[in-house]
């Protein structure tokens, strides 16, 4: 041992000259995400929020520029809200939006129906077959999704398995509609997003303590109740996460509309496809996709700062 | 196999915009971005041995997608192939640059009667040149049509999709309709005996009512579901494109399970439309890419083209190349009476886009 | 569901902690008396691994039993079969004359304290407490009344509206308690209670312990590991090693009448000596060991001249001189190896002439200006009464 590291030294040496400009360690390790979030989040999203103000014109790019030299040469800041008045005026976008929210918010919650009892299997499984669950779980990532929904087309089809095993058993005689339907779009949901639920919730159920189920149960507490008042509340953070992951994406969902749904199945991402393809109107798609992740990220900062508080308690 | 597919999902394209393919700026190399499954490997190889020249080759399944792309600019295309209404208005906004006809020699061997055609989305052919051509019309199951209507009827009227009376005959087998405003709104004002070439809202509306009527009675809207849908007999009739439907005749009878499909232009008329040949204005190898489209345009490489993918050419000195029972099929290359009857789609401005997008919202879901 | 438990504030005639009960209070001296708990044969065995092995225990009503014994020797085995969250492989337990075989944990009138509290982290202290009543079905306001009068009888008033982790490592432990015995069951169970406390905590809360379970009457089985607690908490101290129970007994029968050298290892120092019985009578007996010689013991009966026997003598118990003492007491003699100082005495180490070591302790209490040192040759007496034959 040196000399030197046997000498107090203060607790963070003042840095000098140079290297006072050069990044601290802490601060690279803030500054990677945050570049992420800015590249990948922030940019895109000023930019849709930049074309959302302009109007629509036949050019290349399609939308009217944001300044724009007038004959004496001043600059001028061509920007309106017409855009998000127009999705005002008209029903569509409302009924999309509550629409979407009602798919994602049902799909949810029968993830949860079938998350929870998924993730509390797994985490009160002993250690070699707790393993092999996992990874289960996670073993449809590594076929295309867009694969594994087509392949339930093949369940659901009127000349489906589904279809054929229930007239084969004598349990129906005519095939039953299922492919296009809501029906269909809530099992894709379900089932695409099953993992994203299962995983949070499966990480907050194995830290739960055994003991205290073995106390409620000791106190009186039958199984059922213990679940109810112990086991529930304690999971809540793993469902308030499990639920965020599933909510969000399922909101903007449009390949499983796209590919089961019926008709009638209205969704945001289907509309704003719309309005950028068929209708060739970005400034309307880019208003319509700002609105929506508006709609996304208010309730995610309002949970955000109830569970701030609730920790200052 | 024989597996012509002018559509694939919408999917498949949100994916092509997001990845895309961005072609080099080098003297051999011609980067083509074409429909999927829309051509023989066949003819690419036989190009590269040629002339030298590598084909970077990408795909779509929608004008839409194309489009896309091409407004947002520096797409690294030297050859793409839109529909030719679509192309009229990207030429307006300035995509494409007029075509070097010195470097396209084999244009003489295209027929002038079809050429002439396109040429009222594109005045004197001057930023493309056909591709294929096909209609957008009927496909059905054979044996499910005679089961409900007698083995006497004949698939001959848009009656069995737009009369609601009819189409709840078939509702019980499926029915699919395209996702495609401009295929379906066009169509039910023709049967309306309205001009299907009109952009009077009111039309537009009539024809949204007509379909909002049958809707009731439709599985689903999609571009290219009903390819394998026809072919494994989960629906029975699909208006559709023409090139698709006898790729799904073809798949059902590969799978010999029963199946037997077939396609119709209604006697009432059908949209006729043409995919062009061109080059983005901002093409990195321009000089390649009119070589790629001469050495499409020669007869025996267009011939084998069609053979492939079932599609209708508008190259006259091909046709004698061309496998007797496609040349010959009504459907395919209709004979001159049924010609008389097509009509073309019309290049719609921001307003009528914006109308029909909305009307077709509505007639989809009701909203 | 405890009818006839008594008012929990009512106090009972309080026992000095440690010390020996009265004769009535002692209903394990009286055969006929009907045991509160009665462990019959049982065994519990984890595959093929046996942790519990065949233990047959009575414990009565009243009784602050304690189960002592190294970490692993099926402790909290057996308590968690008396709460019913093991099942016993073989053997019955009976509870108040009933078998407790079919009877699921929450229906036992029994609760228990866990070693690590398991207090429900999401309720506050008053919500833990009440968590047995409210299952009960009793109306809040009933139930939370009792809870304010447990929080009072363990002193956490002022934290009802704490959360556990607002709390300190004993204040736990009473919330934990309260919570346990707020339903007045007939048996409780505690799990390690004072493991996680340090000492001076752990020797107040010891008394309080006592205090409570005087006043409430209830019967308790307390598991822990350290002999000193066991020694102040228990009436009857039920020693475990490897899955069988080696001893039961008072604290003080414990201690001076060790069964086993492992008993007599276990609780306390000891000197261990083996040797031969080389003389039984009656009144009389003596024992021949290499290190001590012939040894004058206590008799015991039923041992026969030559069988082995083993000599366990207390460290308190012999004394040390500078001068052989007068007396029919049993002498040794050796040379001081070691002294320690532990304030209210002393404890040496004297090396035997065979070389054995032989340790004792010496009251400061009368210490004299010239204390035995290091290395003086001295005299090391124990009267025969000091000595205990062992068998095992
Ligand atoms: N559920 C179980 N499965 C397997 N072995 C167990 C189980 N519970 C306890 N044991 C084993 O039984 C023995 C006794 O454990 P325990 O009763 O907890 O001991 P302690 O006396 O320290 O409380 C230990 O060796 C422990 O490993
Ligand atoms: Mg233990």
């Amino acid at each position: 041992m040196s000399a030197a590291d046997n000498s107090p030294q203060p607790a963070r040496a003042p840095r000098r000259g140079l290297a006072r400009l050069l990044p601290t360690g802490r601060t690279l390790v803030i500054a990677i995400p945050m570049l992420w979030l800015l590249v990948f989040f922030l940019v895109p999203f000023f930019v849709l929020g930049r074309i959302s103000l302009a109007e629509a014109i036949i050019a290349r790019p399609p939308y009217s520029p944001l300044f724009e030299r007038d004959a004496e040469g001043t600059l001028a800041i061509i920007a309106s809200l017409e855009n998000y008045r127009f999705l005002l005026q008209d029903a569509l976008y409302r009924n999309a939006y509550v629409s979407s929210i009602r798919i994602a918010a049902i799909s949810t919650l029968f993830a949860l129906l079938i998350g929870y009892p998924i993730a509390y299997y797994i985490a009160r499984s002993p250690e070699p077959r707790r393993t092999i669950l996992l990874l289960m779980v996670v073993l449809p990532f590594w076929t295309s999704f867009l694969l594994r929904v087509y392949a339930w087309q093949g369940f659901l089809r009127r000349e489906g398995l589904i279809n054929n095993t229930l007239i084969s058993l004598g349990i129906i005689d005519q095939p039953l509609v299922m492919m296009q339907t809501d029906f269909a779009v809530y099992i894709g949901i379900v089932y695409t997003y099953l993992p994203f639920m299962i995983l949070p919730l499966y990480a907050n159920l194995t830290k739960l303590d055994g003991a205290l189920l073995e106390a409620a149960n000791d106190l009186g507490a039958s199984p059922m109740v213990t679940f109810f008042t112990v086991t529930l509340p304690l999971s809540l953070p793993g469902i308030v996460a499990g639920s965020m992951l599933v909510f969000i994406p399922a909101i903007g969902e449009y390949v499983i509309p796209a590919l089961l749904g019926g008709p009638d199945t209205l969704m945001i991402g289907r509309v704003l496809w719309d309005e950028f393809f068929q209708a060739r109107d970005w400034p309307v798609a880019s208003a319509v996709a700002i609105v929506m992740l508006v709609l996304v990220v208010a309730p995610i900062m309002w949970l955000q700062s109830v569970q701030n508080r609730r920790e200052l308690q | 196999m024989n597996t012509p597919n002018r559509t694939a999902t919408a999917t498949a394209s949100a994916m092509a915009l997001a990845l895309g393919a961005t072609g080099a700026a080098q003297a051999d190399v011609v980067n083509v971005f074409n429909w999927s499954d829309y051509i023989t490997e066949e003819v690419l190889e036989l190009f590269t041995e040629e002339t030298g020249i590598r084909v970077v080759y990408d795909v779509y399944d929608s004008n839409d997608t194309l489009e896309a792309r091409l407004l947002a600019g520096a797409t690294g295309f030297d050859v793409v192939v839109p529909t030719a209404d679509f192309m009229q208005r990207q030429i307006a906004v300035g995509v494409y640059q007029p075509l070097n006809r010195d470097l396209l020699p084999n244009m003489e061997h295209m027929d002038p009667g079809l050429m002439g055609q396109a040429a009222s989305f594109d005045p004197g052919n001057e930023h493309g040149v056909i591709y294929m051509w096909g209609t957008t019309g009927i496909g059905y199951n054979i044996d499910a049509i005679a089961e409900r209507f007698g083995d006497d009827f004949e698939v001959d009227t848009w009656s069995l999709v737009f009369d609601p009376e009819m189409i709840a005959q078939v509702a019980d087998c499926g029915v699919a309709f395209l996702d495609s405003a401009t295929d379906m709104l066009p169509a039910a004002m023709n049967y309306l005996g309205l001009d299907p070439q009109s952009t009077d809202p009111a039309d537009f509306e009539a024809a949204a009512e007509l379909l909002e009527s049958v809707r009731p009675h439709v599985r689903y809207f999609h571009n290219s579901q009903y390819i394998s849908d026809l072919a494994n007999g989960e629906i029975c009739v699909a208006i559709g494109w023409s090139g698709d439907v006898f790729q799904a005749a073809d798949r059902a009878e590969e799978a010999d399970r029963g199946v037997n499909v077939w396609y119709a232009i209604p006697d009432e008329g059908a949209m006729q439309w043409f995919d062009m040949m061109a080059i983005p204005v901002d093409a990195p190898n321009p000089e390649n890419a009119h070589a790629f489209i001469n050495f499409i345009m020669r007869p025996d490489i267009t011939a084998m083209i069609t053979n492939y993918v079932w599609y209708a050419n508008a190259n006259a000195s091909s046709w004698e190349m061309v496998d007797e029972d496609i040349i010959t099929d009504p459907a395919i290359f209709p004979p001159q009476e049924v010609l008389d009857n097509l009509f073309t789609a019309v290049t719609y401005d921001g307003r009528t886009d914006r109308l029909i997008t909305r009307l077709w919202t509505r007639v989809r879901t009701g909203q | 569901m405890n009818p006839q438990a008594p008012d929990p504030l009512l106090p009972v005639a309080a026992r000095p902690a440690g010390a020996p009960l009265a004769a009535e209070a002692c209903p394990w001296t009286d055969p006929a008396a009907r045991p509160f708990i009665a462990i019959r044969h049982v065994t519990k065995r984890f595959g093929d691994f046996t942790a519990v092995n065949d233990v047959s225990l009575n414990i009565y009503r009243g009784e602050l039993f304690c189960l002592l014994g190294g970490s692993g020797c099926g402790k909290s085995t057996l308590l968690r079969m008396l709460a019913g969250f093991e099942k016993p492989t073989e053997g019955q337990i009976l509870l108040d004359g009933q078998d407790m075989a079919h009877v699921p944990p929450d229906r036992r009138p029994t609760n228990m304290m866990f070693q690590s509290y398991a207090l429900f982290p999401h309720m506050t202290v008053e919500k833990n407490v009440a968590y047995g009543l409210l299952r009960e079905g009793k109306s809040k306001a009933e139930a939370y009344a009792r809870v304010a009068e447990m929080l009072k009888l363990v002193k956490l008033e002022p934290f009802a509206r704490r959360k556990p982790h607002q709390l300190s490592g004993g204040q736990r432990q009473r919330v934990a308690l309260a919570r346990a015995l707020i339903k007045q069951p007939k048996l409780l169970l505690l799990d390690e209670p004072l493991g996680a406390l340090d000492k001076k905590l752990r020797e107040e809360t010891q008394f309080e312990l006592i205090r409570i379970q005087e006043t409430l009457g209830v019967t308790f089985i307390v598991v822990t590991h350290d002999q000193d607690e066991a020694m102040t908490l228990a009436t009857r101290i039920g020693v475990m090693d490897d899955g069988v129970i080696r001893q039961v007994g008072e604290p003080h029968q414990i201690y001076e009448e060790p069964a086993s050298r492992y008993v007599a290892d276990f609780i306390g120092t000891v000197n261990l000596f083996e040797g031969q019985v080389a003389m039984a009578a009656p009144d009389m007996m003596r024992v021949d060991t290499p290190a001590l010689g012939a040894v004058n013991t206590r008799p015991v009966p039923g041992l026969t001249r030559g069988q082995t026997v083993w000599l366990a003598i207390r460290p308190e118990r012999i004394g040390l001189s500078r001068e052989r003492p007068a007396g029919d007491a049993n002498t040794v003699q050796g040379v001081v190896d070691d002294v320690a100082y532990r304030g209210h005495m002393s404890s040496y180490r004297v090396r035997l002439a065979g070389g054995q070591m032989l340790r004792v302790t010496q009251s400061n209490l009368d210490r004299d200006a010239d204390p035995i040192s290091w290395d003086e040759p001295v005299f090391a007496s124990f009267s025969p009464a000091a000595t205990r034959v062992l068998t095992e």
